[in-house]
């Protein structure tokens, strides 16, 4: 297990909580948290070690396209990259709506 | 196999395919599916944080609600928690945090029931039972879950939904034969020991688990239902199970729940000859073919000469030496001794090995079929003989362990073993909230479901302080496989993680002892050793008179220390956002 830690600046704040995914096998669980300040502040704990490189370039790309800002913190079981985007994608569009009752489909 | 091939198509494809299915929801939606639109709320969520705190110091990721979901709402109108296990996350596994959320919104619902507010459970099991990685504490928290089902049961239904994939295993299947009612799909199993484990422990001739068509014909739902181990066959179809979910919920809790119905259990063990066991196929007939009185006190039962007890090990030896008299074979595996104490006959049980025994899964001193219904039994015969007296005349029921686990087979779990350790541990927990002081006694091993049915739901934990006395949820080996570790690796990071450690100097340190006894013999009793051991069983005896008859007493400061930290968390963090 290995846990990195990121700060990407950002304009989009997340307005509310968002929770996606599930630390199960080849997938991860993406828990946004509204903060002050405008940059996103991400923790990630991954169960694959040596992969600092791929995070940040996947997680920079997310970041400098989309601008969220705010406390996120990932537990990671192994995903692939184009799963953690997925997620990501999930835990913005969650954060960044506006506030429903309905919190999972 | 026949249960394939026999099974009518359930809906015409199109609609198959059209259907919400159940089982590709995660817990959390699967949870919020079933309570009324709108109802639902969610507590002790993600965010709260509330996790492992054993994993990560092992390099295991850990989930934010690891991996149990507790949703508060209502169930057709009906005060109801859904306590949703998450498959993806470890297996299902149930650590410390997991199974101490399991118990506390149950004994919350027991809380709000008694008070007046009506509130049923429904227990959505997809796990592989203790997860290893917290071991020890695994094993507690599914004994605490177990005492928790029993206490609400009491009160309003507890509703098992398993629709799979996983299935429920291990000693959350016993949690599974507790509930009032068991709802599955066709697609779902339950059973004690999965497949794989059996095939580890016993052969690959004992169990083929690459053969699905054989699993499914034995641990699967329609098997299940065909037995009358699970009440409900469903589809895999969120509408079909929120109607079953519904109609469990409103209904009448069952007169005899199945772990209580002994002479049923008793019966369908006489029905049929383990030295030459039916074909899964054969057994929903057996079963249901009623067995004429009379004979259900001799078939499988060995006959008088098992009167005389041959010393087999520790179980025997200490029985033997702390009995008032000569004990008793109530099976060839089972004895029965009694203990002059108070003025009392207190009641010692044990199960010990029988190379001769015809569960020849079952002849190491295991708790299989008879043994689980056996100690079920005599508890049950002891606490109804004792109904109308006075609480401080009840007998004390000492369990003296030495087991090296439960039996690990193809028939066991063909019958359904998980339902005779249920009746096991229902009996035990029964004794001690009607009063009975309940003491487990550990000379030996007490690993896994032998140890959460005949140990754990004593209200008292003794054990003696010997290198051979070694409690855990599975053996180093099997252990170290299945978490994908060396037994070197294992043994290195049980000197830093008290629930992993074998030495039973750790295990008491996690809040279950309730006193470590010093002995010259452990094998052989001295005459000092068996004063040791009745005084200390006499000061149990008086503890638990004095306590509470609940369990709480295992994770409180004074007892467990730091070790059960995060259960007291949950625990409050749940009574402040029940409401």
């Amino acid at each position: 297990m290995q846990t990195l830690e990121f700060d990407f600046p950002g304009d989009r704040p997340a307005i509310q909580r968002a929770h996606v995914g599930v630390v199960a096998s080849a997938d991860l669980e993406v828990l946004v948290v509204p903060s002050d300040g405008d940059s996103a502040s991400v923790r990630i704990r991954t169960s694959v070690d040596g992969f600092d490189d791929v995070w940040r370039n996947v997680l920079e790309r997310f970041f400098t396209r989309y601008g969220l800002t705010g406390s996120i913190e990932i537990n990671d079981f192994g995903a692939t990259p184009g799963v953690v985007s997925i997620r990501l994608l999930q835990a913005l569009d969650q954060s960044t709506d506006e506030p429903t009752r309905e919190v999972r489909a | 196999m026949t249960t394939e091939t026999d099974v009518e198509p359930l809906v015409p494809e199109s609609a198959y395919v059209r259907r919400d299915s159940f089982i590709e929801r995660d817990a959390r939606s699967r949870a919020f599916a079933l309570v009324d639109e709108g109802s639902g709320r969610e507590l002790l969520d993600p965010f709260d944080h509330l996790e492992s705190p054993w994993l990560e110091q092992q390099g295991v990721v850990p989930e934010a609600d690891d991996g149990v979901v507790i949703v508060k709402g209502t169930v057709a109108g009906k005060a109801t928690v859904v306590i949703g296990i998450e498959q993806g996350f470890q297996g299902g596994g149930i650590g410390e945090v997991s199974g101490a959320k399991i118990a506390a919104a149950l004994g919350l619902a027991a809380r709000d029931s008694r008070a007046g507010t009506p509130t049923s459970a429904v227990l959505l099991l997809e796990t592989g039972g203790v997860r290893l990685q917290e071991a020890n504490l695994g094993l507690a928290a599914v004994a605490e879950a177990c005492s928790g089902v029993l206490e609400l049961r009491a009160l309003q239904p507890v509703i098992a939904v398993i629709a799979g994939g996983l299935g429920s295993f291990g000693g959350m299947s016993i949690v599974a034969g507790l509930c009032s009612t068991v709802v599955m799909t066709r697609e779902a199993r339950l059973g004690l020991n999965g497949p794989e484990v059996i095939e580890s422990e016993g052969g690959i001739a004992e169990f083929d688990s690459g053969d699905h068509a054989l699993v499914w014909s034995i641990d699967g739902g329609v098997q299940r239902h065909a037995l009358g181990q699970a009440d409900v066959l469903v589809k895999d179809d969120t509408d079909e199970i929120v109607g079953a979910v519904r109609g469990a919920v409103s209904g009448e809790a069952p007169a005899a729940p199945a772990s209580r119905d002994l002479a049923r259990l008793r019966a369908h063990l006489t029905s049929l000859d383990p030295s030459s066991p039916p074909t899964p196929a054969e057994l929903p007939a057996l079963f249901a073919t009623p067995v004429a009185p009379g004979t259900t006190e001799e078939a499988p039962r060995p006959a008088e000469s098992a009167s005389t007890v041959e010393s087999t090990g520790r179980g025997t030896a200490w029985t033997t030496a702390l009995a008032d008299t000569a004990p008793n074979a109530v099976e060839s595996t089972v004895i029965e001794a009694t203990m002059a104490m108070h003025g009392l006959s207190a009641i010692l049980l044990t199960v010990v090995p029988d190379a001769a025994s015809p569960y020849r899964r079952a002849r190491n001193g295991e708790v299989g079929l008879l043994e689980g219904l056996a100690l079920a039994e005599r508890v049950t015969a002891i606490v109804t003989e004792d109904a109308d007296l006075e609480p401080e005349r009840k007998r004390p029921i000492i369990a003296v362990v030495d087991l090296p686990s439960q039996a690990y087979g193809r028939l066991e779990e063909m019958v359904g073993i998980h339902l005779h350790l249920a009746a096991a541990a229902d009996a035990y927990a029964t004794a001690r909230t009607q009063g009975h002081p309940v003491v487990a006694l550990v000379v030996g091993t007490a690993l896994s479901g032998g140890f959460l049915a005949h140990g754990l739901q004593a209200d008292q934990i003794l054990a003696l302080n010997d290198p051979d006395v070694e409690i855990h949820a599975m053996h180093k080996p099997a252990a170290a496989r299945i978490t994908r570790r060396t037994v070197a690796e294992l043994d290195e990071l049980a000197t830093r993680i008290p629930p992993l450690s074998y030495d039973v100097r750790d295990w008491a340190t996690l809040g279950l002892c309730n006193g470590l006894l010093e002995v010259a013999d452990a094998d052989h009793p001295t005459a000092d050793d068996v004063a040791t051991v009745k005084e200390q069983l006499r000061a149990a005896v008086s503890r638990a008179r004095a306590g509470d008859s609940g369990l709480s007493g295992r994770w409180s400061v004074e007892t467990s220390g730091d070790n059960r930290a995060a259960t007291r968390r949950v625990w409050a963090a749940m009574t402040a956002q029940w409401q």
